[in-house]
């Protein structure tokens, strides 16, 4: 029987790789803008926050990597993907921010919380901390997320709205097929409160739960549609 | 007898009932079962979790979730070692089931979660010193989730790793010291 122990492990594993890509597109974002006012130029202050957000990235690799080997998970052990640091190149600054920065660290919000409780209920007291002191950090990049597409767009609506649906897209995409979800049920829980705390309001809470569930019937579709061309075939 | 594995061709992953059959012979011979069991493998190749489970001990029937056979760096794809693994606490619990001597384990839906998984350990650490590749940290793991971190927790793991205990009474009762020492701490 696979046990919640090994799903942890995969699921830190996965933090891990995704730690590395936030650390690269935080930085990518600080190189890749001159300072200025521009649609494809940013604040220098903004380059501030994502060298901050940089170093704590680069802590979070070491913690992920000392928790994963402490979890007895080796490094390479499971296949990943590349999705978080392709959302980080994108060519607006104000999409990466909400991209990356709403929903990708708004989904690290949700998943360092289920880990955080996971530990308390298995009285794993390193877990608990390490993912509570990483959970702080992530409602700040978030926060960072929120405050600065607000600035950057605050005279371009359109642009606003541009950003707000590659983030709605990321959200979906990243809710791995309504694994992430605002139900009782849901694996990897909505952490609605901490994502206040980091700019979101009840509005885009309850659509980021909608999205999780359109692409749970997606997921189920998908995979009625692949067993039907098995069979076929 | 036969080994059996269903079906015998897969559509959704890239696996080869042939050496399933072949690694699940190896591991009955290294594990001690019957040659004379018929064993029957049923997996579910179009669920990427890896839930198992033991229906019927004779005949030995196991239904597996086709992602506990998967390699994890290559989605899809049979793993030996993962087979290995999976099969091999399965038979082990199977062979434990038939040795009268060892006594009677709680039927697999009634076992709790540390009994389960103290069970698992000392199946896995029997299949380390038949050479087959094990992760032992993870398995640690495993145990201080069910049986506290705590030093006493980790020698209850090391005891049930060197040797499987004579008797299921007497791995309950390992596992039930480290429980109790962990949560009175």
């Amino acid at each position: 029987m696979t046990s919640a122990p090994d799903v942890a492990r995969s699921m830190m594993h996965g933090i891990f790789v995704g730690e590395i890509q936030a650390l690269e597109g935080a930085g990518r974002t600080c190189f890749d803008f001159d300072v200025g006012p521009g649609n494809e130029e940013i604040p220098f202050e903004l380059k501030l926050d994502m060298a901050r957000q940089c170093w704590d990235e680069a802590r979070h690799v070491e913690i992920s990597c000392k928790l994963a080997d402490f979890m007895g998970t080796e490094i390479g052990e499971y296949g990943e993907s590349t999705i978080l640091f392709e959302a980080a190149c994108n060519a607006d600054p104000a999409l990466r921010l909400a991209g990356v920065n709403r929903a990708l660290e708004g989904l690290a919000i949700d998943v360092f919380n289920t880990m955080r409780e996971f530990g308390q209920d298995s009285g794993d007291p390193v877990l608990e901390f390490c993912e509570d002191w990483m959970l702080a950090d992530e409602v700040t990049h978030v926060k960072m997320g929120s405050d600065w597409l607000r600035r950057l767009t605050a005279a371009d609506p359109r642009r606003r709205e541009r950003a707000l649906e590659f983030q709605r897209v990321v959200d979906k995409l990243f809710s791995y097929g309504g694994l992430r979800g605002d139900d009782e049920q849901s694996p990897v829980r909505l952490a609605r409160r901490f994502r206040e705390l980091a700019g979101f309001d009840a509005v885009e809470l309850d659509e980021i739960g909608d999205l999780s569930r359109e692409a749970a019937v997606d997921r189920k579709v998908a995979a009625a549609e692949r067993r039907r061309r098995a069979e076929v075939a | 007898m036969a080994v059996v594995v269903a079906p015998t061709t897969f559509s959704l992953v890239n696996f080869s009932a042939a050496e399933i059959v072949r690694i699940a012979e190896r591991l009955r011979d290294e594990v001690g079962l019957p040659q004379e069991l018929d064993i029957r493998v049923e997996i579910a190749e179009d669920s990427p979790t890896g839930r198992v489970s033991t229906s019927s001990i004779d005949p030995l029937i196991v239904t597996v979730e086709g992602g506990a056979f998967e390699n994890p760096k290559k989605i899809r794809s049979l793993s030996e070692p993962n087979v290995a693994d999976v099969l091999g606490v399965l038979f082990e619990q199977a062979a434990d089931r038939m040795d009268a001597s060892f006594g009677a384990p709680d039927p697999d839906a009634e076992l709790s979660l540390a009994h389960r998984v103290a069970w698992e350990i000392t199946a896995v650490g029997r299949l380390d010193r038949l050479g087959h590749r094990v992760q032992r940290p993870r398995r640690l793991y495993q145990f201080r989730n069910r049986h506290g971190f705590s030093d006493v927790s980790d020698a209850a793991f090391d005891q049930l790793w060197a040797r499987r205990p004579a008797t299921w009474g007497e791995l309950v009762a390992i596992s039930d010291a480290a429980r109790s020492a962990s949560l009175s701490s």
